[in-house]
């Protein structure tokens, strides 16, 4: 009885020892966890376990409603002796997770790409049609032109710093960021790996897909200047012009504020908020393009006839207003992969949030045409067709940097703003500054794309949650309406560098290709339309083209 | 005339961005951003646009 009780007392000691050194043991760290899954040990998987799967023989008869098809079958098995185990299993859930990412990322690039066609026939319409093959050619040749730049220089300098980037896989070779110390800290200025998609191990899926997805993006912005300054830019200079803006312009911006650079640090490093916040580019795409628009269209001057020599503005139509309205469908549709899908994920941190993201953009669109067609109602008497078109497209480019952080009410309203703002900005461009933008890219891109940069500090919520972080900041993103003054500081800092160091950095660069190429074409060539004399061949050649009043008399 | 402008406009720049060093206010550093702001735009509205009106291909 003795032994008994003296065997019954130790076995509880040892429980309790157990159980001591267990809760004392610290709690296993959820990052260094993670990558565990390949290494995991093999745990096979018995017959019960497979008894209920399916067989590849129950297929015999097809699988007329897809219940037998993708089962425990098509699990890849990486030890056909061992079979089935559990490392297995959670590797196809990670391979699963980051597949559904990628799938998702790489398709929205493609929409993205799609709005190339979009800007083409907006601007081509809006252009009179002496002029039409080459708006058409320049919006073609961006494509190319901004990709070879952007692939040779532009993305090791924007992503080259970016590190891991989780919903991707992570991409651990974009690892290296030329910094200044200054103010006590790290100040990030551009990436420095990736060249050539080679340098540094950057050979790498991930990698790919993350360039293809920023380079589409990239290619956006240039296709902004070129509207603004059609009718009478030298294609030359477009070539050379577009080259510097994606190897240079548009990557160090993006740097800074996507690539780890110091205006995604501001929350980090200096307390404002989470850093510059900007979800899908309403200032990194937008504003960049229709500031550099700005910058290139006063060095251009306006076109011959847009202004009296008094100052007043003659209106000078474009020639299809079909193709304009059919291109804002062209890229509103294409608008769905530029916001919902820099979430760059469908799966896991906060990746779902691309359906609140879509549906705002749908309605900030919505109430951008809204308040373009009600303006211009109202001070015109007529629903103006191509402002409606502006209005939509700037209710799009505000929406774009605050998709990810607000509600659906702020982005009615944030879209609402965008369509009055638009054609405000309009007529100041026009009447006040004297500045020529035959599309409205500075007003539609520039102006609403620093609204929607302020719209995001103001505007978002706190309730969006991507990983349970925004730029190294724990918490998720709040605007001033919401408690965060700090939040909007970093935005506004944005636009300060929007309009202070991006516009001196394109006005010089432009200024340079004046100087060596020329910007502008001869009088004689922009009253005969550039098609042929540019071109060598017009696009309308079956039509009568009315011969300017100049050249008639 | 543009140069002016384009170094004013540079200049509104430098002013947000040395708020991050000169101090750790978020009022004290939105002022400054806000001046920053102000200034970049009267550089390019104020000096730049003016500067260029005068060389209008019709006006040489």
């Amino acid at each position: 009885m003795t032994k008994k009780i003296v065997l019954v007392l130790a076995m509880l000691s040892c429980l309790a020892l157990a159980g001591t050194a267990r809760a004392q043991a610290p709690a296993p760290d959820p990052a260094a966890a993670a990558p565990a899954a390949p290494a995991a040990a093999a745990v096979a998987i018995t017959d019960a376990d497979l008894k209920a799967a399916v067989k590849p023989t129950d297929r015999a008869n097809g699988d007329p409603d897809g219940s037998l098809t993708g089962t425990a079958n098509d699990i890849a098995i990486s030890d056909a002796k061992a079979g089935l185990t559990v490392a297995d299993v959670l590797n196809q859930i990670g391979a699963n997770r980051i597949g559904v990412n990628f799938a998702w990322t790489l398709l929205c690039g493609f929409l993205i790409m799609f709005m190339q066609a979009g800007f083409a026939v907006v601007e081509a319409g809006l252009c009179r049609a002496k002029n039409a093959n080459h708006t058409m050619m320049m919006n073609f040749m961006v494509y190319g032109v901004g990709m070879l730049a952007y692939f040779l220089i532009g993305f090791p300098l924007q992503m080259g710093g970016a590190g891991a980037i989780a919903n991707l896989g992570g991409t651990p070779v974009l690892n290296s960021e030329f910094v200044i110390h200054l103010f006590g800290k790290d100040i990030g200025l551009f990436g420095n790996t990736g060249y050539l998609l080679m340098h540094h191990g950057t050979y790498d899926v991930a990698v790919m897909v993350i360039f293809l997805f920023q380079m589409v993006f990239m290619d956006t912005t240039t296709t902004i200047v070129t509207g603004t300054c059609c009718e009478r830019w030298k294609y030359s200079a477009f070539m050379v012009s577009t080259m510097f803006l994606g190897a240079f312009t548009y990557p160090i911006f993006a740097n800074w504020a996507w690539g780890g650079g110091w205006l995604a640090m501001l929350g980090a490093n200096f307390g404002l908020g989470h850093g510059y916040a900007d979800f899908a580019g309403s200032g990194v795409v937008h504003s960049v393009g229709g500031i550099t628009a700005l910058a290139c269209a006063l060095i251009l001057g306006p076109r011959i006839g847009k202004y009296t020599r008094d100052g007043k503005p003659n209106p000078i139509p474009g020639h299809d207003i079909m193709w304009v309205l059919c291109g804002c469908f062209i890229l509103a549709f294409g608008w769905f992969g530029f916001n919902p899908g820099s979430t760059l994920a469908m799966s896991g941190n906060g990746g779902l949030r691309a359906a609140s993201v879509a549906v705002n953009t749908m309605l900030a669109g919505m109430t951008g045409s809204f308040g373009g067609i009600l303006y211009m109602w109202i001070r015109y008497g007529k629903p103006d067709a191509s402002m409606s078109g502006n209005a939509f497209l700037a209710g799009l480019v505000a929406i774009t940097a605050p998709s990810g952080f607000v509600n659906p009410v702020a982005s009615a309203i944030i879209g609402l703003i965008a369509g009055v703002l638009v054609c405000l900005s309009c007529e100041f461009v026009e009447r006040v500054l004297k500045v020529d933008d035959p599309v409205g890219a500075i007003s539609v891109h520039g102006t609403n794309g620093i609204w929607g940069v302020l719209a995001t500090g103001l505007f978002a919520d706190g309730r969006s949650n991507y990983g349970g972080s925004w730029n190294g900041v724990a918490g998720n993103v709040t605007g001033l309406f919401y408690g965060d003054a700090g939040q909007f500081v970093a935005q506004l800092m944005g636009v300060a560098t929007l309009v202070g160091f991006v516009f001196v950095m394109s006005y010089v660069i432009n200024l340079f290709i004046d100087w060596f190429v020329g910007q502008r074409v001869s009088a004689k060539s922009e009253l005969a339309g550039l098609d042929v004399p540019e071109m060598g061949a017009v696009a309308y050649p079956d039509f009568v083209l009315k011969p300017e009043p100049a050249l008639a008399s | 005339m543009t140069f002016v402008g384009l170094a004013v406009t540079f200049l509104g720049f430098v002013i947000a961005f040395i708020s991050l060093g000169v101090t750790d206010s978020t009022a004290v550093r939105m002022g400054m951003v806000l001046a920053g702001i102000a200034v970049s735009l009267f550089g390019i509205m104020g000096l730049i646009t003016p500067a260029y009106q005068k060389t209008w291909i019709w006006k040489r």
